[in-house]
């Protein structure tokens, strides 16, 4: 059987199917028309994104400006162009995913988990590439305050991100919850950036990039399990 | 003389705007083939049906996330489809609870079979594992491009591509072929 025989099949198989009811079209139109009011389409997609990347820049700034600039303040110059534009690059690419996962049918750049793990690995990289201090002294008790630090902030970023799409419908809430995790986790991951002086390679792999790997799946399973609450 | 029918965007677009004769035609235009992909996904009538009542609650709950001048149709099956997973899920979840499901209570009957005519749909469709299932349907039975497959699936045109090859080459070693082509991009 050649490939038009099988296409022949399914359009004669698709074109037996029984009508609908016409008394069920009749009931759906009935049933929406009691709420049918006129509703404001959701923003553009860009002034979303622009919206995100402009809320988790901000919020991280004001956030390492108010603990202290000293982890900028150590880096080389090398280390500044290579941390920050992978920041923003992947800033954007979270809240375009993020802001994706609220609208239907939207084109998708990346599953919310390979996202997860593209940005935990293309920050690892980075960190294996600049860091060459190999020591770990003291890695628990310096890394906890930094992991609460970024986990700290990653909280009201993501309130403040789920105000602007509240208006959206995620039919895929754990995705949804994923993405704007790790959203808010990179706002988290750029004030370690800017606020932490601790270079060891160990400590950045470890409790930095754990900000946005917790916070995306903690979103996951939170707005996963709010599904059940509809 | 007879004037083209509106795009079902610009239905949609009446939809939002709280028009009640663009949502009842937007209704009458799509059920039928929103009604086949869940027929074609194994779906009973009357499940069918139901699926059909829940999508356009959804639909309704979420106008306002369709945006003027995208097209509609990957947005309506971005939400039929997650509305059968669900629903799929909640049966998955009520069998563990209580007793294996039956095949004949979620699956519909085939329908008739003259001699020339070949197999049923939902007999060949059976035989596909379920993503494979929902590509074919969402490109053959309701008619979407490559590209809004992708969209309403969440996935990339070149992962729909492959399921349709995938499926195309399982149907023609169940039905005993040996030809390949590119049907399946059609």
């Amino acid at each position: 059987m050649r490939d038009n025989d099988i296409d022949d099949v399914l359009k004669r198989a698709a074109g037996a199917s029984p009508d609908v009811d016409p008394a069920l079209l009749e009931r759906i139109s009935q049933s929406i028309a009691p709420t049918l009011r006129p509703v404001r389409p959701m923003a553009p997609m860009r002034l979303l994104v622009a919206a995100l990347v402009l809320i988790c820049a901000g919020m991280a700034l004001a956030a390492a400006a108010t603990l202290g600039m000293h982890g900028i303040q150590k880096m080389n110059a090398v280390e500044t162009s290579a941390i920050f534009p992978l920041l923003a690059v992947l800033l954007a690419i979270s809240a375009a995913v993020s802001a994706g996962e609220m609208v239907p049918g939207s084109r998708r750049l990346l599953a919310p988990p390979m996202l997860l793990a593209v940005l935990c690995a293309a920050m690892a990289a980075v960190f294996a590439l600049l860091f060459q201090d190999y020591r770990s002294e003291r890695f628990v008790a310096q890394g906890i305050p930094c992991l609460i630090t970024g986990l700290a902030l990653a909280a009201p970023v993501s309130m403040v991100c789920w105000f602007v799409l509240r208006r959206g419908f995620a039919v895929d809430r754990a995705a949804a919850g994923i993405a704007r995790g790790a959203l808010a986790g990179l706002a988290g991951l750029a004030v370690l950036e800017l606020h932490c002086p601790n270079f060891e390679l160990a400590h950045v792999v470890v409790w930095h990039i754990a900000v946005p790997l917790l916070s995306g799946l903690a979103g996951g399973v939170l707005f996963g399990i709010s599904r059940r609450g509809r | 003389m007879a004037s083209a029918a509106p795009s079902l965007e610009s239905l949609m677009g009446g939809y939002q705007e709280g028009d009640f004769a663009a949502a009842a035609a937007l209704v009458n235009r799509l059920s039928p083939q929103l009604h086949r992909f869940f027929l074609a996904q194994l779906a009973s009538r009357e499940f069918a049906d139901d699926l059909l009542q829940e999508t356009w609650m959804r639909i309704h709950e979420a106008r306002h996330t369709y945006r003027p001048g995208e097209p509609l149709t990957p947005w309506i099956y971005a939400i039929a489809r997650h509305v059968r997973v669900d629903h799929y899920r909640k049966i998955k979840r009520r069998a563990v609870r209580e007793q294996p499901l039956e095949d004949d209570h979620e699956i519909s009957q085939p329908g008739a079979r003259g001699p020339d005519t070949g197999p049923d749909l939902q007999t060949v469709l059976a035989t596909l594992p379920e993503s494979q299932r929902e590509v074919i349907t969402l490109l053959k039975v309701t008619g979407l491009s490559l590209e809004e497959v992708a969209r309403a699936t969440s996935s990339s045109v070149g992962a729909v591509k492959q399921k349709a090859h995938r499926a195309y080459d399982r149907l023609r070693k169940l039905w005993g072929g040996t030809d390949a082509g590119k049907g399946a991009e059609s």
